[in-house]
């Protein structure tokens, strides 16, 4: 059965129909939505402003901003530490009090919180088990324990509960199997029914939602593409399909989105770029653009990154940034591992090798 | 954080602001403090409910409130009579809305909703379902609510064509929205699955397929439903050729199918007394699935990959017992079972013969064209029709110009190449950020058109030079290829995969940027290598070459590892069968 077809004239008056100007282009969707980057950006890397930025950062104990973000204090404290890291400054952080704190911080179920008299999830788990292994010291807290609160939240279809309550995300599957393989565990849950489930998960685009039936996402895809890895079953990826919707969140700027039509995101470029170390194709992008839009996220005067130019600065953005410019080739800064978001020679320690796609 | 400008202000205002936060803290302090300690106390009252609520107003990420709360109303609903439950858990959706109106993204808001909802006595999906579309009609894009929308959608029983009326009118009021076309595609196999194909004599029923996801095979749609569905996403990007929405979808809906896990093709060699199984795509051999039957005896074997970074391969090999066919005049029927699909492969290996194999007769249909059409050729020639039409309107539109190459593609390869390339070219060039993307591509196609000339000319010879080649793929499909010429490309490395040539005798990759030679592993047939003019700099990167046991000729000039002293008997050690060396 064939469908009517029409003549060139007929496509034209159709457009003229839909788009009453095509000379100018007023697109009934979204504008192309992108940031211009000033001549007067930085472009060059901070790295001592942002090791101070840092430093410094964790001494606001009684700041207002701070203690709103105590909800997710583990996280920031590993975004803080690894960053250190990254640029060879993790000295200057205090071992000892964070060590403490996250003992402090691991409950009864063996779970660990995001912060005292917050209640243990997935999440604050993992970020606890990379700054251990980070210190080189998993021992500190009862790893058994832990072991037992990742399986326990496995549920039948695979899946993984972020934590008691229910709620159901690839990124738990994600934090579950990072968990477990930093700690050398991962044969303890149902890993064929894990990857069950986050194969369940995969679009017409060859991204990740964080349930069956959501829409792709660069956040899910990056935790979709690290879990695969981390299982062993990368081959299940179609890296050709999946590697052109990454590279097509590339924008003018040089910045990526994390999904098409958004503005460009400092913590979307690491994820975009992180999906494609992983899956071989980290080249199909310009380089060379997304490290000048990188770079013109930094705060001359106070240090860190921010979102996008101009907006504030944040650990999260400051670690993604210093992590994407690692995965971009700057010397300055030690090798990341694309899938575990850790130094490169933190996993050699531990003996944790990852096998991405070639 | 995201979004939030950064201002400029006056020590004045700074000062102003550090107060005005002092104050905002310990209010907030204070009420934290005063929820954990009841929590820890046990208490589940009213004052706790108000403390919770005041504090997630302002911050809904604090994911222990809401635990909190969950459990004051679990506690609430063993004291309280059905009808006050209700109204409780009322009252918390409409809390719920005002934070949703607040902060449409927070992951803790959208679970709370969906465990109220889960919970509540007697729920009111209608209202959800209004909920969700107030919400998408402030922010089409907002996937929390999807998601929720999703949820809502299943536990009452909304008819699939319901949800697809609701991503018509979507569409039909703004064609730009990927989220809506995401959904469509998600919808559609399940409204108009296509119909299963007839089983094919030759192969004995699968297993069980995987989970289903608009990926897989069995998530296709029917050919009828496609038409009117090409219909509806050409408005959209005639409309706006530059909306990428329409044109992923619309790549998706010219895909087809993925080819079924079949042995390809098994090789026996007499000299190595070796066997090569070839499979449709990458999958773990262990002895227990694939199973060596020579002359009637299961042969007890180890199966390995070609090389060892691979745990799943396309390709695996196996050593036969010495002496079992080394000798010339006897004859040999081989049969590789793979049990756990229930299929197998038979291969002859007759007197005189030095090495035999068996395999399909690879077309194009089967081989490549797997990212586009099962539809009539008649159907895509007009999609390509509409697009070259497009295209004349607007000629630099990358999406048009991909979407032709794909349908040139899929309708004749062959037929279509250079107007491929020429198409190639300008999207390098009008999407320069990309080249290396459109690079590998064309690399990809120019290959896949080269096995298939070799396929209709039945050769073992593989050459494609000068060709601006960026990568290799479809290694496995070469597995009985014993020449390769690949000079004068931009190749940088033979990767692993490369090990798959196992019949390989002679490479010529001169004049290309080649660092790296990992894929040169163990290739026992491997005689000349030819790599004139390359980037080869260290003696490390020659180490896999001393893994080719019959290596003769290598030819070395014009790369920088020649520069280095002692090369030549650094050289004789590493690869001592080497008789003809070029430096
Ligand atoms: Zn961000």
């Amino acid at each position: 059965m064939l469908t009517t077809r029409w003549s060139s004239t007929t496509i034209k008056s159709r457009r003229r129909a839909w788009k009453p100007d095509h000379a100018n282009i007023s697109r009934m969707g979204t504008q192309v939505k992108d940031v211009i980057i000033k001549p007067d950006a930085p472009s060059t890397l901070l790295l001592d402003k942002h090791a101070d930025y840092i430093a410094a950062y964790g001494s606001r104990k009684d700041d207002y901003e701070y203690t709103l973000s105590e909800y997710l204090r583990m996280s920031g404290i590993y975004w803080g530490l690894t960053v250190m890291d990254l640029m060879g400054q993790l000295p200057r952080m205090n071992r000892q009090e964070i060590i403490d704190f996250i003992k402090a911080c691991q409950h009864e179920c063996g779970g660990i919180s995001a912060s005292i008299g917050h209640d243990p999830h997935l999440l604050y788990t993992l970020s606890a088990v990379q700054i251990l292994s980070l210190y080189d010291s998993v021992d500190a807290i009862d790893v058994d324990k832990v072991v037992e609160y990742v399986k326990g939240l496995q549920q039948e279809d695979g899946s993984f509960a972020g934590d008691k309550w229910g709620e159901i995300d690839t990124r738990f599957s994600f934090c579950a199997v990072a968990t477990l393989a930093l700690l050398g565990k991962m044969d303890k849950i149902n890993v064929d029914k894990a990857v069950q489930f986050v194969l369940s998960c995969m679009n017409f685009d060859g991204g990740f939602g964080c349930r069956p039936g959501s829409e792709s996402h660069a956040g899910q895809i990056y935790c979709c593409t690290g879990f695969l890895t981390l299982t062993g079953q990368l081959h299940q990826v179609n890296a050709d399909l999946l590697g052109w919707w990454l590279c097509e969140r590339q924008l003018s700027s040089g910045g990526l989105n994390g999904r098409p039509e958004k503005l460009p995101d400092v913590c979307y470029s690491w994820w975009v770029l992180a999906s494609l170390k992983i899956i071989g194709r980290i080249h199909w992008i310009d380089k060379a653009k997304l490290r000048t839009f990188i770079l013109a996220c930094q705060d001359e005067e106070t240090g860190g990154f921010a979102d996008r130019p101009g907006d504030m600065v944040d650990p999260f953005h400051t670690l993604f940034g210093v992590a994407g410019l690692s995965l971009l080739g700057d010397e300055q800064i030690k090798p990341v591992n694309p899938v575990l978001c850790m130094p490169e020679d933190v996993l050699q320690r531990i003996g944790l090798q990852v096998d991405l796609l070639s | 954080m995201h979004g939030r400008v950064k201002i400029k202000s006056t020590a004045q205002q700074q000062e102003e602001k550090r107060k005005e936060r002092e104050k905002k803290l310990k209010i907030y302090v204070a009420a934290r403090d005063a929820c954990f300690s009841k929590r820890k106390e046990g208490v589940c009252d009213d004052e706790a409910l108000q403390l919770t609520q005041q504090l997630l107003s302002s911050n809904p990420d604090f994911a222990t409130l809401w635990n909190y709360r969950r459990e004051i109303l679990m506690h609430l609903e063993t004291v309280k009579d059905k009808d006050e439950v209700q109204k409780i858990y009322e009252t918390e959706l409409s809390f719920l809305e005002s934070c949703l109106k607040m902060n449409p993204k927070s992951y803790g808001s959208w679970h709370h909703r969906y465990w109220v909802s889960a919970r509540l006595p007697q729920p009111d999906w209608a209202r959800e379902l209004s909920l969700c579309d107030r919400c998408l009609s402030l922010d089409d894009r907002n996937f929390h609510c999807w998601d929720y929308r999703r949820m809502v959608v299943k536990m009452s029983g909304v008819p699939v064509d319901k949800e697809l009326e609701f991503t018509d009118r979507l569409i039909g009021s703004n064609f730009s929205n990927y989220s809506s076309w995401h959904y469509r595609s998600t919808l559609l196999p399940l409204l108009h699955p296509q119909s299963p194909e007839p089983p094919s004599p030759s192969h004995e029923p699968s297993q069980p397929s995987p989970p289903h996801s608009p990926q897989t095979h069995s998530h296709r749609v029917c050919e009828e439903q496609l038409l009117k569905e090409y219909e509806l996403v050409q408005n959209a990007f005639f409309t706006d050729p530059n909306d990428q929405s329409a044109w992923f979808y619309y790549r998706w809906l010219l895909g087809r199918a993925e080819r079924e896990e079949m042995i390809s093709c098994v090789y026996v060699s007499r000299d190595e007394e070796r066997v090569a199984v070839a499979f449709s795509g990458p999958v773990i051999a262990q002895s227990v699935s694939l199973l060596l039957v020579l002359d009637g005896q299961p042969q007890k074997v180890e199966w390995r990959s070609v090389h060892p970074r691979f745990k799943h391969s396309p390709v695996w090999i196996c050593d036969l017992p010495p002496g079992t066919i080394s000798d010339i005049t006897s004859e040999h029927n081989l049969t590789v079972h793979w049990t756990e699909k229930y299929t197998h492969r038979d291969c002859a290996l007759y007197t005189g013969r030095t090495e035999s194999w068996c395999r399909d007769s690879a077309t194009d249909q089967e081989l490549f064209r797997s990212e586009l059409s099962v539809e009539k050729t008649s159907v895509l020639q007009s999609e390509l029709q509409s697009c070259n039409q497009l295209l004349e309107l607007e000629p630099l539109n990358k999406w048009c110009l991909l979407t032709i190459v794909l349908l040139m593609r899929a309708l004749d390869p062959l037929g279509y190449e250079k107007e491929t390339l020429a198409h190639f070219q300008t999207l390098k060039e009008v999407d320069s950020m990309r080249s290396a993307y459109y690079s590998d591509l064309c690399s990809k196609f120019m290959i896949e058109n080269t096995i298939l000339k070799m396929e209709y000319a039945e050769v073992r010879v593989f050459s494609i030079t000068d060709k601006n080649l960026t990568t290799l793929c479809h290694l496995d499909q070469l597995l009985l290829v014993t020449h390769i010429n690949l000079s004068s490309n931009q190749l940088r490395r033979l990767p692993p995969q490369f090990a798959m040539l196992q019949c390989l005798e002679v490479l010529e990759v001169d004049n290309n940027s080649i660092e790296n030679l990992e894929g040169l592993y163990h290739l026992p047939k491997l005689e000349e290598v030819l790599l004139k003019n390359n980037k080869i700099s260290t003696l490390a990167d020659l180490q896999p070459l001393a893994s080719c046991p019959k290596l003769k000729r290598l030819d070395l000039r014009g790369n920088p590892v020649t520069q280095m002293a002692n090369i030549e008997s650094e050289l004789a050690e590493l690869l001592p069968s080497v008789t003809d060396l070029l430096l």
